[in-house]
C-alpha cells in the first residue's frame, strides 16, 4: 500500500492505490521472486559485493534480482520507430530496489528504530548477498562526498527517523517529484516517444527529453527535473541534464547534491529489448571530491508480466474485443498527511514525528 | 546623382510589382488551400489531425466562465458559456454563490492542485500535447498534471469509482474533428476562479477541431443532472505557442510552499540560491 499517497487533497484515497490493491501486491512479489531472473546478460561484478559467482537469487519485494548486467553501448538492432529512434517505448522499472537505501539498495532504511523494537527484521546479513552499491564509480560503492557534504548526508539520514526539522522531511513525502535519479527506483514508469521527444512519465513527475534543440534553458532557471537535452547514439539515448535545483534527495538515506550539478545520462538499451541500464555521471565539485557515476538495472513490464502492485501499476483496459492492452491512468499525488509524509502541518511546525510507523506497510 | 537615385527608383518600383505579383499568386494560393478546407492542417501519419504542440487559450474563461463586468479580481468578459449561464439547479447556484464568495481563498488552483477537465485546458498556462496513433498525451505546465487521451479504440474502465482528477478520456475521430468522452471524476476542482463546480457525476464530452494550422477550436458538453438541470456548453479557441525558443517549463507549483526548506544543506561558502 503506497504510504506516498496518489491524490493531493485531505481525502485519503489514493487512485493509483486502488489499482495496487486489487492487484494484491505481495502476493504479486512473491511470484515474481519465484520467477528465475534470467538477465540476458552476463552481470556485471557489483563493486562492493562479488554477487556474480552466485545464482542471481531474488531478493523478493521491490528488489529482486542481485547484480546488475553488464550491456554495451553500441548498434541498435531492435525495432525502430518511423522518426529513426530506437523503439523502447513502455513501461519500465528498477530491479534493485526501491528508494530506501541508496547505496545498499536492498539493506533497508538504516537506524530504523521499529525494526530495532520489534525484532522482525532479518538480519541483513554479509553485504555481498545483496544488490551492489547503485554507485558504480568510485569503485567503493561511496558517494565521493566532500567532508561538510558527508557530515551534512549523514545528519540527513539519522533525522529520517528523528525529524526536528522541516528540511528532515524528504520531499518526495510531501509528493514533490523524485527528480535525478530518485525517479528510476520510486515505482515504475512508462517512457513515451515522439519526433523530437523522449517523454518520462513517473511516479511523482515527468521529463521531456529535448531531442532538437540542444540548448539549455538559462542558467538560473532550477527546476526538480532538471532540463534535459538529450540524442541518440545506437542503442543510447544520451542525456545532458543542468538546470537542477537539487531539491529532491536520492533517497530516504539523506544524499543530495547542490544546484550547480551537472549530470551526463546514459540509458543503454538492450536491443532484446527486455532490460536497459541507467548509467548516469554527476559532476558537482560543491560538494564532492570527484565525478561519481550512478548505475541502475530497470527491466521492461508488459501486460504478460506478473502482476506487480509497486513496478507495474497497469491495469489492462476495457476493450470489446479482448485485446490486452495497457491502461495508463492519471498519476496524481497528494501530499499524505502521516507515515513518511510527515503531514504538512506537523512538518513545517516542525514537532515530533514518527515517520516508522508505517516502514512495515512500504 | 539624379540619375541614379531615379534608376533606384526605377528598380525599386519593379520590385513592388514583382512583389504585388507574388503576393497576389500566394494569395490566390492561400484561398485555394482555403477552399479546399482543411487540407492544410498538420496531419499525423495515419491521416488524422495532428495536434502535436504547445496550446494556450487567450479567452479570460478562467477567471468567470459566465458573462460578467470587471471586479477587482477578473477583467470583464462575455464569458464561453453558449447558453449564456450555466443551468445551476437552485440548490446548486446557492453553493455556487457561496464558492464565489470564499474564491480567494477557497479556488483548488491556489493550492496547485490538479485543475481538471475542462479547466485545464482554458486555464491561462500552455500545454503540450504529444501525439502518437493510439493516445494524446497532454503535458500540463501547471502542477504535475498529464492527461492521456486514449484513441486506440479501448473503452472507459469497467470500475467507474476511481474518481479521477481529470477524469478518463477515450477518444476517437469523427473526420477531423476529436471526440473525447471523459467521465469518472472526483469532486474536487473547480471550473473557474468563480466557484463554478460539479460533482462525481460530472460527464464531459470534448470536440477538438483545427480552425487553421495553428488555431484548434475547443468545444465541450457538460453534463452533471445534480447539479446542472440540463447539459450546456463551451467554446474557446486554443493557439499554438510559435514564439522563438518556447517551450514547457515545469511548474510543480504545489511545491512553493516547501521551497524554502529545499535546498538542504549547502555549502558553507554557497550563497542562498532561493
Amino acid at each position: 500500500m503506497h504510504t506516498h499517497t496518489w491524490i493531493n487533497s485531505a481525502r485519503p484515497r489514493p487512485v493509483i492505490a486502488a489499482v495496487a490493491l486489487t492487484i494484491a501486491p505481495l502476493i504479486a512479489w512473491a511470484q515474481e521472486a519465484a520467477q528465475p531472473a534470467t538477465p540476458a546478460v552476463a552481470a556485471l561484478t557489483p563493486s562492493t559485493a562479488q554477487a556474480t559467482s552466485r545464482p542471481a537469487r531474488p531478493a523478493g519485494g521491490i528488489g529482486y534480482e542481485k547484480t546488475v548486467p553488464v550491456i554495451e553501448s553500441g548498434k541498435w538492432s531492435g525495432k525502430r520507430l518511423p522518426d529513426g529512434q530506437p523503439d523502447i517505448a513502455g513501461d519500465w522499472s528498477n530491479t534493485i530496489g526501491n528508494h530506501n537505501n541508496f547505496t545498499d539498495p536492498q539493506g533497508g532504511i538504516p537506524n530504523d528504530p521499529q525494526a530495532a523494537r520489534s525484532g522482525n527484521r532479518r538480519p541483513l546479513g554479509p553485504r555481498e548477498d545483496r544488490a551492489p552499491s547503485r554507485v558504480s564509480d568510485p569503485p567503493d560503492g561511496q558517494l565521493p562526498y566532500l567532508p561538510w557534504a558527508r557530515a551534512e548526508q549523514q545528519a540527513l539520514q539519522h533525522a529520517f527517523f528523528d525529524q526536528t526539522k522541516p528540511e528532515d522531511v524528504e520531499p518526495l513525502s510531501r509528493c514533490a517529484p523524485a527528480g535525478i535519479p530518485m525517479s528510476f527506483y520510486w515505482h515504475g514508469y512508462e517512457i513515451r516517444q515522439y519526433p523530437g521527444y523522449v517523454l518520462f512519465l513517473f511516479n511523482s513527475g515527468w521529463r521531456i527529453i529535448h531531442l532538437v534543440d540542444p540548448n539549455h534553458l538559462p542558467a538560473n532557471i532550477k527546476l526538480w527535473q532538471g532540463d534535459s537535452r538529450g540524442h541518440w547514439e545506437g542503442n543510447t539515448l544520451v542525456v545532458d541534464v543542468s538546470n537542477l535545483n537539487s531539491k529532491a534527495r536520492f533517497g530516504r538515506t539523506g544524499e543530495f547534491t547542490t544546484p550547480n550539478v551537472h549530470v551526463v545520462e546514459k540509458f543503454i538499451f538492450d536491443p532484446d529489448d527486455q532490460r536497459y541500464n541507467y548509467v548516469a555521471t554527476f559532476t558537482d565539485p560543491d560538494a564532492f571530491s570527484r565525478p561519481f557515476t550512478v548505475t541502475i538495472p530497470a527491466k521492461r513490464w508488459t501486460v504478460d508480466s506478473p502482476p506487480n502492485g509497486w513496478h507495474y501499476e497497469v491495469p489492462l483496459a476495457n476493450t470489446a474485443d479482448g485485446r490486452k492492452i495497457p491502461d495508463h491512468f492519471e498519476r496524481i499525488c497528494v501530499e499524505n498527511n502521516g507515515g513518511f509524509g510527515q503531514g504538512e502541518a506537523k512538518a513545517a511546525t516542525a514537532s515530533t514525528a514518527s515517520p516508522g510507523s508505517n516502514v512495515a506497510g512500504k | 546623382m539624379n540619375s541614379t537615385v531615379h534608376k533606384n527608383a526605377a528598380r525599386h518600383w519593379k520590385s513592388a510589382v514583382g512583389l504585388v505579383a507574388v503576393a497576389y499568386l500566394l494569395g490566390a494560393t492561400t484561398l485555394l488551400a482555403a477552399d479546399a478546407g482543411a487540407g492544410k492542417i498538420p496531419r499525423f501519419a495515419n491521416g488524422k489531425p495532428d495536434f502535436s504542440g504547445i496550446w494556450q487559450t487567450t479567452s479570460l474563461a478562467d477567471y468567470d466562465l459566465e458573462p460578467h463586468a470587471g471586479r477587482e479580481d477578473a477583467p470583464p468578459g462575455v464569458g464561453i458559456v453558449e447558453e449564456g449561464e450555466i443551468p445551476y439547479t437552485p440548490q446548486a447556484l446557492a453553493k455556487k454563490q457561496k464558492l464565489f464568495a470564499a474564491r480567494e481563498s477557497a479556488d483548488p488552483r491556489l493550492k496547485c492542485w490538479t485543475l481538471g477537465t475542462p479547466r485545464g485546458i482554458y486555464y491561462p498556462e500552455p500545454f503540450q500535447i504529444f501525439q502518437r496513433a493510439d493516445d494524446l498525451t497532454i503535458v500540463f505546465e501547471f502542477g504535475d498534471s498529464v492527461r492521456t487521451i486514449h484513441t486506440n479504440n479501448t473503452l472507459h474502465p469497467v470500475e467507474t469509482d476511481h474518481e479521477f482528477w481529470l477524469g478518463d478520456s477515450r477518444g476517437h475521430w469523427e473526420g477531423d474533428t476529436l471526440v473525447v468522452d471523459v467521465r469518472d471524476f472526483n469532486d474536487q476542482t473547480w471550473l473557474s476562479r468563480a466557484g463554478d463546480f460539479h460533482d462525481e457525476a460530472l460527464h464531459v464530452v470534448e470536440r477538438w477541431k483545427f480552425v487553421d494550422s495553428n488555431t484548434i477550436d475547443y468545444r465541450a458538453t457538460l453534463e452533471d443532472p445534480g447539479v446542472y438541470s440540463k447539459p450546456w456548453n463551451i467554446e474557446v479557441y486554443l493557439y499554438r505557442h510559435r514564439e522563438k525558443g518556447f517551450q514547457l517549463i515545469e511548474n510543480f507549483c504545489y511545491t512553493h510552499d516547501y521551497d524554502q526548506y529545499y535546498p538542504y544543506p549547502q555549502p558553507p561558502s554557497a550563497s542562498n540560491v532561493h
